[in-house]
C-alpha cells in the first residue's frame, strides 16, 4: 500500500491558509502543487490594510510568506488555474488542473509595467473593490507573487475587436504572447488540501442599506482598501462621493449575517466585530483623533485572544462609540452625500444621527464557484455551504485524504485559519509519512564569496513601503544621500523592497556592482531581516553581511506629522547602518544536531492529539500527564457544539494513544526540570518517587486550563448554585430533581470580562445554550433563563442560540455594572433579580437551580513550566505565542510549541486543530538531522579573560560557564547553542573580553559615532 | 420611571403570546427575537404611548399579559409590516398586534372602526357607510346621465352595474358615491378609453373592510366573501378595486387567510392595469402640460398594496404611471421607497380610531419625507393614504396637494373636467381642460 503512496500534496487556494499549508508541507519533505485561480497568491489577506488585534500591517506580515512560496524549491505554483476533477484515493490521487492562459510569458516578463502603462482599456480594479480602475493588462497588487503581468481576456481590446496589441508593441522583454492556450495538467498527489477561502457578502440586494445607491455607503472590504496605502485614495481617508475627509463614520454590524431572511445567512460570520473595531481604530489614527466613530451592533463578539482588551481600549481609551442597536434603513441626510441613521437606544429612545460615511460590516459566505469546487472534489458541504468537517478531525473532509482549512470550513479569522492550515498539513504529512522526502529537492546556495580583507562595497536599498515610508520621508533624496556615504557604491529606491521581483533586482545589483555588504532601509528587521539575508545568500554573500536600517517602525510611523525631520532621521539611520556595515564580517553557520523525539506536556485532548499526530508521522513521543489518567477537561464534556459525543471520542483517543508504538505515556508524572535547547532538550520527570531523564528535540506545551471558583451568586453557600457541568451531572444522577424543578437559570461571564480576568472565556455561551437546549428537550415546560452580557455563539454556533430561543429559553442581558442578585427563596429555591434590558424593569425570577459559567484559567504550574523553558506568558497567565496572527502555535524560543487551553480558552475542535498544527510545526523541526541556529552569539577572548565568573553569574541561559584551564585557573567558555545573543555577558565583563558576533563593540561604536556627525571618523579611531 | 418589578410566577400558565404562536405558521417566529431593536428603529409608532414594537414583543414574551391587554398602542401600530420586512428573524409582530386588538372587548374597540365595520354588515352592500345596494345604483346612474348630457364627447360613457361576464369586477370605495360622486367619473373615463370590459355590482359594491382593522376575523371574512362572491356570480375574471389599498388587501389577504374559494378569479391591483394600458398605448397620456410648468410630483407606496402584497413590481408600475403623466424629470421619489417606504399613518384603522394627536405625530415622518422631495403634489393610489397625507399637509403647513392617480391620468389624457379637480391646487385648475 505505502509503495503506491505519492510524496506530494495539492493545495487548492493561495490565500493565507493555502500558503501556510504549502509552506509547512514543503518544509516537511513534500512536494506541493499550489493551485490558485487568480493571477497571484495572497487572497483576501493581501487586500486588508491592518490585522486585528495588534493592528499589524497586513501586507507586511504576509509578504515574507508570499516571497517564501515564490522562492521555495518544493512548491510548484500554478496560478490562473482551477481543479477540474479528482480521481483515486487517499495516498494516491490524480488531479486534473486547467491552467488559463496569462498571455504573458512569465519567463520573460520583468514586471516593468510598460504594458499596463500603454494599455488603453480601463476596467474596475477588483483588488480595490471597484473603487479604482486598472488596465486590462495588470498585476493584482504591487507585492504580488508571482510578480508577472496578466492579460484579462474579458476586457482586452484585442480579444474583443481583433486589434490593438499596444502592450506587445511596447513590451521591452518580448513577453506578450497572444497565442498562449489553455493547458491541462494531470498531477499525481498523495493528498489534497482545500483552502478556497470565502467571498464577502454582497449587500446590494437589500434596499434598506442603500448600498450601490448611496455612494458613501461602503462595505468593510472597500473600507480596508480606502485605508490602505496601496488603495484607491493612497491611504487618505476620504469618502467616495466627493473625496471629502469624513468627520463621522458609522459601522453597521451583522450585514448578511445573523439574519434568517432569504437574502442573508443565519450564521454569525465570527470576524466582523473585531474588524470593525480595528477599522474604527485605524480610521481614528488616519484622521488624527478628530474622527467620530460609532459601531452599531447586537452582541459584541470579541471572543478571541486579546480581542476583549482591544474592545475595552477602543471603548474606554480611544472613544469609539458602541451603540447596541441594529439599524433598519440608511437614508440620505440631504443631497450633500451625508447619511442619516435612525436608531433606538437601549431604553427605547429614537435617535437620528448624521454620518459622512457608513461602513457595512459584511459577513463571509461561500460562493457558487467554491461550492462547485467542492462538488468536483466530491466533498460534502452543509446547509450553509461550508465544508463538512469531522467533529474531532476538524480538518478532515468527508473524503479520506482530502483536508480542508480556513473559512471554507466555517467562518473564522486569520490565526484560526493558519492553525487549521498547519493542522491540515499535519494530517497530510501523517498520511504520507512513509514517502516523505521522495519528491523534494534540497535548497542549495552558491559558494560564498570571500570578503575578508576586501574593501567594503556597500549597496543601499531604500524602501517606500507603498506610502508607509514614501508618504512621509522623501525617499529619493534619502537614496541620493545614501549614495554619498563612505563605502557606498550603489543606492536605489523601491516601492516595496520585500516584493519578489526586488529580490531578483538586489541579487542582480550585488553581481553587477560586486557589492559585499547590503543595507535595506525599510520596515523592521523583526519581520523582514530573514528574507533579505536569504536574498544576499542566494547571490553568494554570507547572510550576516546584511544590515537593516529601520526607517518605518522607528521613523515614518512615529514622525508622521514631521516629514522633514523624518527624512533627516532616515538619513541618520542609514549613515549609522553604513558605518556598521563597513565593519560587518561573515559569520559561520552554527549547526546543531536534532534529537528526533518529542515531549508533549499535558494529556488532555490537545496533548493527546498532538502526540498522536507526531507518532503517526513516525516520531517517538513522550506524553506527560500530571493526573493518573489521560483525558483532562474533556472527561467532563458531553458533546461538541455540533453535537458530537465527546466521551466516546476521548475513549477512542486514549486507546489510540496508549497503544501507539511510538508513544510512551507517563501519567501521574510531573516535570521537575527542563534543560537544553532546540533539538537537544533534557527533561527530568518525576513519577511518584522515581525520577527519570528524557532526551528530546522539541516540546509541545498542552498544559490545559481550569474553571475558576466563584465567590459570588451564593456559590458554595447554596447547594442549588453550581458551575459548568455540575448541573448536567446532577440531573443525570438524580432525574427526579429535574422532574420537580420549574425554573433553571444560567449566569454567564462569572469572573470573565472583569478586571481580574479581562478576557472572554469563549466557550461558555455555547456551553450554557447547549445545556439549556438539553433541559428544554427533556422538559419543554421548564422555564430556562440565560443571563448574559453579550451572547457569543460565534460562527455556526449561532444556530444553537436561535434554537434555544425557538424552544422558549428566555435571554436577559445584564450589565456588569448591575449584576443579577441571587438570594435564597425559602427552603427550596432561589430568587434571582435582574434588570430586563428591553423593558428597563427589574424581573424577579424564581429558580430551582442556578448554573454559573465561570472564567477559564490556565492550570496551576503553567508559570513554572514557562520559566523552565524561558517562554513568555501574557498578563492573564496564558502562554504567549510568537505572533498572534501568523505564528499561533510557535514561541520565539525555538523548539517549543503550544496548543489547547493553556494558550487561550477554546472549544475542543479548535484545541485539536491547534494540537495538529503544533505537531506539524514540531515535525518540521524533528525531521531534520541538523538545524541551523542563529550564530549571533557571544565570543570570549581567552587572552583577556581573567576568570572572574561575572559572565556566568549574569547569563540566564547557562550559555557561558567557567572552565578550568591548566595553569591559568578559570576561563570563560561559550555554549553557543544555548546563547540567545542578548549580550548581558559582554556588558558584565570588566575586561572587555567578551564580544557579540554581529554586534561587536567596534561595530556599535562605529554606528554611534556616525549617529553624531560631529564625532571623529569612527573607523579610523577604532583602528 | 420606577415601574414595578416584574414577578415571574412559579406556576406554569399559558400566556397570550403562546396562543398567538399556535395559530401562525412557524409560530410567527415570535420566540426568535434578538432584541436588536431594528424593528423599532424603522417604526414611526416608536415612542407613541411609550411603546415600540420590540418592547411590545418583549412584554408579550415575558407574559405581561395584564399590561398588554387594552394597551392603546395596538391601535397606533398600523400593522404596516415595515418591521417584518426587515426583521432578521422574520418575526410577525404585526400579527401579534392584530391578535392583541382582539384582547379588547369588541364594544370597547375604537368607535370609528367599530361603527364602520358594523355599518358594512347592515346590508349586502359591504359599504362602510351603509349605503344600500339600490342607492348605489341610483347614484351611479344619475351621475352617468349627467356626464353624458353635460360633457361633450362622453355621450357613450359607460358605468355598467351587474354586467354578467364582464372581464373586470370593480369594487368602489364608499367615499366617492356618498360624498363626492364626481370623483368616480375620471376612472370611468379611463376605463372607457382603455376599452376595459368592466362592471360594478350592487351586492358587495363597497370595497372597504373595517372589520379587518377591528380584528374581527368573522366579519372580515364575511365581507371579503360577499364581495368576492358577487364578482364570481357575475363570472368576472379579475377583481379590481378603485384605488384603495386596504380594500384590495382585505380581499386579497382575506381570500388566502380564510381559504375563500376563488379559483376562477384573480384579485389584482388597479395600478398594474393603468401601467399596462399606458404601455400598450391604450391610454395615450402626455406629460406635455408639465413640460414648462415643471411641477414636481412624488408618491406614496400604500403598505397594503406594495410591501404587504404585490411588492416592488407594483411600486415600479406606480412610478411608471406617474412619470408618464408628469414627465420623468418632474418626478422626485421619496426615500426610502417602494417596499421599504414608511407607512403614512392612515392605515390600520388609525384614521378612524380617534387617536388624532398620535396619528399626526406618527405621520410627521411621512410629512418630512415628502417635504424633502420639494414636491407640490403627492399622487397616491390609496384612500387612507390620501386622507392622511392630505391632513398632514394641512396640519404641518406643507402646502402640497394629494391626488388620486385617476385625477392625474385623466388630466394627462386631457379628459379631466372642471368639476373633477377638487384635489388639484389652483395651479392646475385650468390646465389641460377638455375642449
Amino acid at each position: 500500500m505505502s509503495k503506491d503512496k505519492i510524496g506530494s500534496v495539492m493545495v487548492v487556494g493561495g490565500g493565507i491558509g493555502g500558503i501556510q499549508s504549502a509552506l509547512d508541507l514543503a518544509n516537511a519533505g513534500f512536494l506541493v502543487h499550489l493551485v490558485e485561480k487568480s493571477p497571484a497568491i495572497g487572497g483576501i489577506m493581501s487586500a486588508l490594510d491592518k490585522t486585528f488585534p495588534t493592528n499589524d500591517c497586513s501586507m507586511c506580515i504576509l509578504s515574507p510568506k508570499l516571497v517564501e512560496v515564490g522562492m521555495h524549491k518544493n512548491i510548484h505554483l500554478l496560478t490562473l488555474s482551477e481543479v477540474e476533477s479528482l480521481e483515486g484515493e487517499a495516498g494516491n490521487f490524480k488531479v486534473t488542473v486547467r491552467e488559463h492562459p496569462r498571455y504573458i510569458d512569465v519567463t520573460k516578463c520583468i514586471a516593468c509595467g510598460k504594458c499596463a502603462e500603454k494599455c488603453p482599456r480601463k476596467v474596475e480594479d477588483e483588488y480595490n473593490q471597484g473603487l479604482s480602475r486598472r488596465k486590462a493588462v495588470h498585476v493584482p497588487y504591487p507585492q504580488a507573487v508571482p510578480l508577472k503581468y496578466a492579460i484579462d481576456k474579458d476586457h482586452c481590446i484585442y480579444f474583443e475587436k481583433g486589434k490593438c496589441r499596444a502592450c506587445e508593441k511596447f513590451c521591452p522583454a518580448d513577453a506578450i504572447d497572444f497565442d498562449q492556450k489553455e493547458k491541462i495538467y494531470m498531477l499525481e498527489v498523495g493528498s489534497v488540501i482545500v483552502a478556497p477561502g470565502f467571498r464577502c457578502y454582497n449587500p446590494s440586494g437589500t434596499d434598506r442599506y442603500g448600498y450601490g445607491r448611496l455612494p458613501n455607503v461602503v462595505t468593510s472590504m472597500e473600507f480596508e482598501r480606502i485605508l490602505s496605502a496601496s488603495g484607491p485614495f493612497e491611504g487618505h481617508l476620504v469618502r467616495p462621493s466627493d473625496h471629502k475627509k469624513p468627520d463621522k463614520i458609522a459601522w453597521l454590524q451583522c450585514i448578511g449575517s445573523r439574519d434568517i431572511r432569504e437574502d442573508s445567512h443565519g450564521y454569525c460570520s465570527g470576524v466582523c466585530c473585531m474588524y470593525a473595531i480595528k477599522e474604527a481604530l485605524v480610521a481614528k489614527e488616519h484622521a488624527g483623533g478628530k474622527l467620530d466613530t460609532a459601531i452599531f451592533f447586537m452582541d459584541m463578539r470579541t471572543h478571541g485572544k486579546g480581542f476583549e482588551q482591544t474592545y475595552n481600549r477602543a471603548k474606554d481609551k480611544e472613544g469609539v462609540r458602541f451603540i447596541r442597536s441594529r439599524v433598519h434603513t440608511i437614508e440620505p441626510a440631504s443631497d450633500t452625500g451625508d447619511l442619516s441613521v435612525m436608531y433606538v437606544t437601549e431604553d427605547g429612545q429614537m435617535i437620528t444621527e448624521t454620518f459622512d460615511m457608513v461602513v457595512l460590516s459584511v459577513g463571509l459566505e461561500i460562493s457558487d464557484e467554491i461550492k462547485a469546487l467542492a462538488d468536483k472534489l466530491g466533498i460534502e458541504t452543509d446547509s450553509d455551504r461550508f465544508a463538512l468537517a469531522g467533529g474531532f478531525a476538524p480538518v478532515a473532509t468527508s473524503k479520506p485524504g482530502v483536508y480542508v482549512c480556513g473559512a471554507f470550513a466555517g467562518p473564522k479569522d486569520i490565526p484560526q485559519s493558519v492553525m487549521e492550515a498547519s493542522a491540515a498539513s499535519a494530517a497530510a504529512a501523517a498520511l504520507l509519512s512513509s514517502v516523505r522526502n521522495t519528491l523534494t529537492t534540497e535548497k542549495t546556495y552558491p559558494s560564498e564569496i570571500p570578503v575578508l580583507g576586501e574593501k567594503p562595497r556597500i549597496g543601499v536599498f531604500v524602501c517606500h513601503c507603498g506610502t508607509n515610508i514614501g508618504g512621509i520621508v522623501d525617499v529619493p533624496s534619502v537614496k541620493e544621500y545614501a549614495a554619498t556615504l563612505p563605502n557606498v557604491v550603489f543606492a536605489a529606491d523601491n516601492l516595496f523592497t520585500c516584493s519578489q521581483d526586488t529580490q531578483e533586482i538586489i541579487r542582480q545589483k550585488i553581481r553587477e556592482n560586486h557589492l559585499n555588504r547590503v543595507i535595506v532601509a525599510a520596515c523592521t528587521p523583526r519581520t523582514h531581516e530573514p528574507l533579505f539575508r536569504e536574498t544576499i545568500q542566494e547571490a553568494g554573500l554570507n547572510p550576516y553581511l546584511f544590515e537593516f536600517a529601520n526607517i518605518r517602525d522607528q521613523n515614518s510611523w512615529v514622525h508622521q506629522q514631521e516629514p522633514e525631520a523624518a527624512t533627516r532621521k532616515a538619513k541618520d539611520l542609514i549613515r549609522m547602518a553604513a558605518a556598521k556595515a563597513s565593519l560587518l564580517e561573515a559569520i559561520e553557520p552554527l549547526k546543531i544536531e536534532v534529537n528526533p523525539n518529542a515531549l508533549v506536556i499535558g494529556g488532555g485532548v490537545a496533548g493527546m492529539s498532538a502526540a498522536l499526530n507526531l507518532a503517526d508521522q513516525g516520531f517517538k513521543t513522550f506524553l506527560i500527564e500530571r493526573e493518573s489518567q489521560l483525558g483532562g477537561n474533556a472527561l467532563h464534556i458531553r458533546q461538541t457544539w455540533n453535537g458530537h459525543n465527546v466521551g466516546a471520542f476521548v475513549g477512542e483517543l486514549k486507546k489510540s494513544v496508549e497503544s501507539h508504538k511510538n508513544i510512551e505515556v507517563l501519567s501521574g508524572t510531573e516535570i521537575a526540570a527542563i534543560d537544553g535547547f532546540v533539538g537537544n532538550f533534557t527533561s527530568t520527570v518525576q513519577t511518584g518517587d522515581v525520577r527519570r531523564e528524557i532526551q528530546h528535540g522539541a516540546v509541545i506545551l498542552a498544559t490545559g486550563g481550569r474553571a475558576s471558583e466563584p465567590d459570588e451568586y451564593l456559590y458554595g453557600k447554596s447547594s442549588r448554585v453550581m458551575k459548568w457541568h455540575e448541573l448536567d451531572y446532577l440531573f443525570e444522577k438524580e432525574p427526579d430533581k429535574l422532574e420537580k424543578a420549574t425554573g433553571v437559570a444560567f449566569i454567564q461571564c462569572v469572573g470573565s470580562r472583569e478586571p481580574d480576568h479581562p478576557y472572554c472565556s469563549k466557550v461558555c455561551c455555547t456551553a450554557s445554550v447547549q445545556s439549556a437546549i438539553r433541559l428544554k428537550e427533556k422538559k419543554p415546560y421548564l422555564r430556562v433563563y440565560i443571563l448574559y452580557r453579550d451572547m457569543r455563539t460565534f460562527g455556526q454556533r449561532e444556530e444553537l442560540y436561535r434554537k434555544a430561543r425557538e424552544m422558549g429559553v428566555i435571554f436577559i442581558r445584564y450589565s456588569v455594572n448591575e449584576k443579577p442578585m441571587v438570594e435564597k427563596d425559602g427552603e427550596d429555591g432561589l430568587l434571582i433579580t435582574v434588570r430586563d434590558h428591553v423593558l428597563g424593569r427589574q424581573i424577579r425570577i424564581p429558580a430551582d437551580y442556578l448554573n454559573l459559567a465561570t472564567a477559564i484559567l490556565p492550570t496551576e504550574g503553567q508559570k513554572q513550566i514557562a520559566q523552565m523553558l524561558k517562554v513568555p506568558i501574557n498578563d492573564e497567565g496564558f502562554y504567549l505565542e510568537a505572533h498572534i496572527k501568523l505564528r499561533p502555535v510557535d514561541f520565539s524560543t525555538d523548539g517549543v510549541f503550544v496548543c489547547g487551553l493553556c494558550h487561550y480558552p477554546k472549544p475542543i475542535e479548535e484545541a485539536i486543530a491547534q494540537a495538529q498544527a503544533a505537531a506539524a510545526r514540531t515535525a518540521g523541526l524533528l525531521m531534520k538531522k541538523t538545524i541551523d541556529i542563529e550564530p549571533i552569539v557571544s565570543v570570549v577572548d581567552e587572552k583577556k579573560c581573567i576568570g572572574c565568573g561575572l559572565c556566568e553569574l549574569s547569563c540566564s541561559f547557562s550559555a557561558i560557564r567557567l572552565k578550568k584551564v591548566v595553569g591559568k585557573g578559570y576561563r570563560a567558555e561559550n555554549y553557543s547553542a544555548l546563547c540567545k545573543g542578548c549580550g548581558v555577558c559582554a556588558a558584565a565583563c570588566p575586561q572587555h573580553a567578551i564580544d557579540m558576533k554581529h554586534f561587536r563593540e567596534v561595530q556599535i561604536r562605529a554606528a554611534i559615532h556616525a549617529g553624531c556627525t560631529e564625532c571623529a571618523d569612527p573607523v579610523r579611531e577604532a583602528a | 420611571m420606577a415601574e414595578a418589578a416584574i414577578r415571574i410566577s412559579k406556576e406554569k400558565k399559558s400566556i397570550f403570546m403562546d396562543t398567538v404562536k399556535e395559530i401562525l405558521p412557524d409560530k410567527g417566529n415570535l420566540n426568535l427575537c434578538l432584541t436588536c431593536g431594528l424593528c423599532s428603529s424603522g417604526c414611526p409608532a416608536t415612542g407613541l404611548e411609550n411603546m415600540d414594537p420590540r418592547k411590545f414583543l418583549r412584554m408579550a414574551a415575558l407574559g405581561l399579559d395584564d399590561e398588554i391587554t387594552m394597551h392603546p398602542w395596538v391601535w397606533l401600530c398600523t400593522m404596516c409590516e415595515r418591521c417584518l420586512y426587515a426583521c432578521p428573524m422574520k418575526i410577525n409582530i404585526p400579527r401579534l398586534v392584530y391578535e392583541a386588538r382582539k384582547l379588547w372587548p369588541r364594544e370597547k374597540r375604537p368607535k370609528g372602526i367599530l361603527g364602520s365595520c358594523d355599518m358594512a354588515l347592515r346590508n349586502m352592500s359591504c359599504s362602510a357607510m351603509g349605503t344600500p345596494e339600490e342607492d348605489f345604483r341610483f347614484v351611479v346612474n344619475d351621475l352617468l346621465e349627467e356626464v353624458r348630457a353635460n360633457q361633450p364627447g362622453w355621450e357613450n360613457l359607460q358605468a355598467p352595474i351587474d354586467k354578467q361576464g364582464a372581464h373586470f369586477f370593480l369594487s368602489q370605495n364608499s367615499r366617492e358615491p356618498v360624498t363626492e360622486p364626481e370623483e368616480m367619473v375620471p376612472l370611468w373615463k379611463i376605463l372607457h378609453l382603455a376599452g376595459a370590459d368592466w362592471t360594478y355590482s350592487c351586492t358587495g359594491w363597497g370595497g372597504e373592510n373595517y372589520c379587518m382593522f377591528l380584528a374581527d376575523d368573522e366579519n372580515w371574512k364575511k365581507i371579503a366573501e360577499t364581495t368576492l362572491q358577487a364578482a364570481r356570480d357575475l363570472e368576472c375574471r379579475y377583481y379590481l378595486n378603485t384605488e384603495c389599498g386596504h380594500a384590495t388587501y382585505s380581499v386579497w389577504m382575506g381570500q388566502k387567510r380564510y381559504g375563500i374559494k376563488a379559483d376562477d378569479i384573480e384579485i389584482v391591483p388597479i395600478v398594474r392595469y393603468y401601467a399596462k394600458w399606458i404601455r400598450e398605448g391604450k391610454l395615450k397620456v402626455s406629460s406635455d402640460w408639465n413640460k414648462d410648468r415643471k411641477i414636481i410630483f412624488t408618491t406614496q407606496d400604500p403598505c397594503q398594496q406594495i410591501r404587504k402584497s404585490f411588492g416592488d413590481p407594483l411600486a415600479d408600475d406606480l412610478r411608471f404611471v406617474i412619470k408618464s403623466c408628469v414627465g420623468e424629470e418632474n418626478f422626485v421619489d421619496v426615500y426610502p421607497n417602494k417596499s421599504n417606504n414608511y407607512c403614512c399613518g392612515g392605515g390600520g384603522g388609525f384614521l378612524q380610531s380617534g387617536y388624532t394627536e398620535q396619528r399626526l405625530k406618527y405621520g410627521k415622518m411621512k410629512f418630512d419625507q415628502v417635504m424633502a422631495t420639494r414636491a407640490k403634489y403627492v399622487a397616491v393610489p390609496c384612500h387612507n393614504c390620501h386622507a392622511q397625507i392630505h391632513e398632514l399637509s394641512g396640519h404641518f403647513e406643507g402646502e402640497f396637494h394629494v391626488i388620486h392617480l385617476w385625477t392625474l391620468i385623466a388630466l394627462s389624457l386631457g379628459v379631466l373636467a372642471e368639476n373633477e379637480r377638487a384635489y388639484l391646487g389652483p395651479d392646475l385648475q385650468e390646465v389641460n381642460l377638455p375642449n
